[in-house]
Formats: structure tokens, sequence, C-alpha cells
């Protein structure tokens, strides 16, 4: 009673654990076997001899012309996965090209020894925190080495508080100075 | 009968590959009605499935120096027959070509359906399966008309479809689960 395609231990081992007994497989085989002979009895139409022909003819001519590289990435192409890192790429390239194109400042030639300078006072914000430090607190503060001024607050209302942070004896000695 | 009949695939590819027109027939006609079957049943549209081999069989002669003799001719070929029937069929889909159940096909089946002494030849066979296969997704319908029609074993099914073998095995059981529940209705008023 095996179906000469589909024999019953291919079936088994298609419903893993699904039936319970030897009896339920098959009761459970043979009502597919109904389905089986349907699939039988339904045979593809042969191509005729002239669409055979027809279809060898062209085939065989188009062999030399060899484009499949050219489908293939077209068909990569038409992947909606492809296409949307694509789109990001080229949006990338873009904004790459948009930017670097922007007006620059342009360099000048300075003959001689260029002169360095640097900031007197630099003034780092954190939040409701200010912090100063540079040339100025130096000169302001000169015994103190690397000497910061931190103003707080705690609140926006709040009155800040102002902190002299720094050290001495090549920083053995840490300061800490409500001003 | 031609000088090439004899002949192996594999020499059949050599000649070919050195130009030789009656080799590349030998060989087309040797395996053009399993390719026919493979895309008709995977396109399901036996108006179309002329096209689908067409574009196989170009494939085949474009790329035969691809081919490598590690599996058989006829296995390369069913793989490139299945995966260009696949390519073809979502293709049609996506560019809205109907499955050719036009509506006459559709009437008249339903309308056997309510003639149950009607005798179910094989055009009404044909029809009734392909209504039910249209119903399954194309890689599970692909698997299991590989394995069922063309017997082809499951291992090499997955390397076609580029999946597991046990993704192989539950593509082929929910095709006959959904086969027979389409189906049932058939087979209880033949019964």
């Amino acid at each position: 009673m095996d179906n000469k395609r589909f024999s019953l231990k291919e079936f088994a081992a298609l419903f893993p654990g699904r039936f319970e007994s030897q009896e339920q497989l098959l009761r459970e085989y043979q009502s597919f076997l109904a389905v089986f002979e349907q699939l039988d009895q339904a045979p593809v139409r042969e191509l005729s001899d002239r669409q055979k022909a027809e279809i060898f003819r062209r085939s065989w001519q188009d062999r030399r012309r060899d484009w499949s590289w050219t489908w293939a990435w077209l068909g990569v192409l038409r992947r909606p996965a492809v296409t949307f890192a694509a789109g990001i790429a080229l949006g990338c390239a873009g904004m790459f090209l948009a930017l670097s194109s922007r007006p620059r400042s342009v360099e000048v030639q300075v003959d001689g020894p260029l002169a360095k300078s640097e900031s007197p006072l630099t003034i780092e914000h954190i939040q409701r925190t200010q912090v100063y430090k540079g040339k100025a607190v130096e000169r302001m503060y000169p015994g103190i080495e690397n000497p910061q001024i931190v103003v707080e607050k705690t609140g926006e209302s709040a009155k800040p508080q102002r902190v002299l942070y720094g050290t001495l004896d090549d920083g053995e000695i840490y300061v800490v100075w409500n001003l | 009968m031609t000088r090439h009949d004899s002949n192996s695939d594999e020499a059949l590819i050599e000649a070919i590959e050195r130009g030789d027109r009656d080799a590349a027939a030998c060989l087309y006609y040797r395996h053009i009605d399993r390719v026919h079957r493979i895309c008709c049943r995977i396109v399901l549209d036996s108006s179309q499935a002329p096209d689908c081999v067409q574009e196989v069989w170009m494939k085949v002669f474009r790329s035969l120096g691809r081919f490598r003799c590690e599996q058989s001719f006829a296995a390369w070929l069913n793989t490139v027959a299945a995966n260009t029937a696949i390519d073809f069929y979502r293709r049609s889909r996506r560019q809205g070509h109907p499955v050719d159940l036009d509506e006459a096909s559709m009437e008249s089946l339903v309308a056997e359906r309510d003639e149950p002494d009607r005798q179910f030849d094989d055009e009404t066979a044909r029809r009734e399966i392909q209504a039910a296969l249209e119903q399954i997704s194309v890689n599970q319908r692909t698997a299991f008309v590989l394995r069922y029609f063309e017997q082809m074993p499951v291992e090499e099914i997955a390397k076609t479809l580029r999946c597991r073998e046990g993704t192989v095995r539950t593509h082929i059981r929910r095709c006959l689960l959904s086969l027979r529940a389409r189906l049932a209705a058939k087979l209880n008023r033949e019964v």
C-alpha cells in the first residue's frame, strides 16, 4: 500500500513524534494516499515538438550574448535591503560632497617665525558650574600651582559658591579655598 | 538517432563547449521534459511555462563553463530550473500577472464540485491541484515538487533552495497538509 513516490518510511520521517501509535500513522498515511493518487493523475502537458524546437533555437542563438552578469547585478539591486543600503551610502556620499565643497578659510602663508599665543583665561561650563583657569588666574594667585576658580550654583536662583582649587609644594598640599 | 545519443551528459558538455550544436540539441532533448515539468509546477501557469523553460536553457548554455562534474548534470540542471522558476514566478507576481486560472476555469471547477457523479478526469485533476498548489508558498511548493515529482533527495533540495534539510522537510510537510486540506472536499465526495 506504499505510494511509489512517497513511502510510509519517508512519511513517518516528515512527522516525527506526531503519531502515538503505528495504527494512527498508517491511518494518516492512508488519508494522504488519496492525495498522492490525485497528484499522479495530473501529469503536466508536454511541450509540442514545435515549441521545443523553437525554445532550443532561441536558447542556442542567445548563448553568445552573455549578459548574465548584468542581470545578476540588476537582480541584486532590485532587492529592497540592497536598495535601502545603496540609498544610505549614496546619501552619505552626497552629504560628504556637499560639506566638503563649502568655502573654507584660506590659509595665508606667513614668512618668519609664527607667534604662538595662549588664551589668558579659559572658562569651562558644566551645567551650573563654571571653571576659570589660565594665565589670568595664575597671575591672581602666583603662589598656588594650577589654580582654578570654580563657581557653582546649587539652584537657578541660589547664590553661587566660589572655590579656589590648586596645589602647593609640587602637588604635596591640596588647596581648597572658599572665596 | 544522432551520433551523440549514446554519449554521457559530461561528454556532451565538452562537445558543446567546442561549439557543437548537435551535442547541445542532444543534451536539450534529453532533459527538456523534466525542465518543463519543474517549471510548470512551480510557475503554475502553463502559458508562461515555455518562457520560463527558455530562460532556463539560456542560462544553461551560457553557464555550462561553470558546471563542475562534482555533481551530476541532471542535479545541477534541476537546481538551475527550480531557481529560475522561483524567480520567474515571483517576477510575474510582482508584475501583476495572475496565475492562469481564468474565470472560466474557476467556474467550471466550481461547477464540477457540484456534480459528484462527473468523471474526475485529468484536466479537472490538473486544475484542482494547480489551485491547491497556488495556495502554497513558492518555496514550499518547490521543495514538494522536487521531492515528490522529481524524486530529488532532500539533501539536494536543501542545496538547491540554500536551506537546511530540516527546513526542506518542514516545507514538504506543510505542503502535504495544505494539499490534503484543499483537496479534502473532493476526496470526501469521491469516496
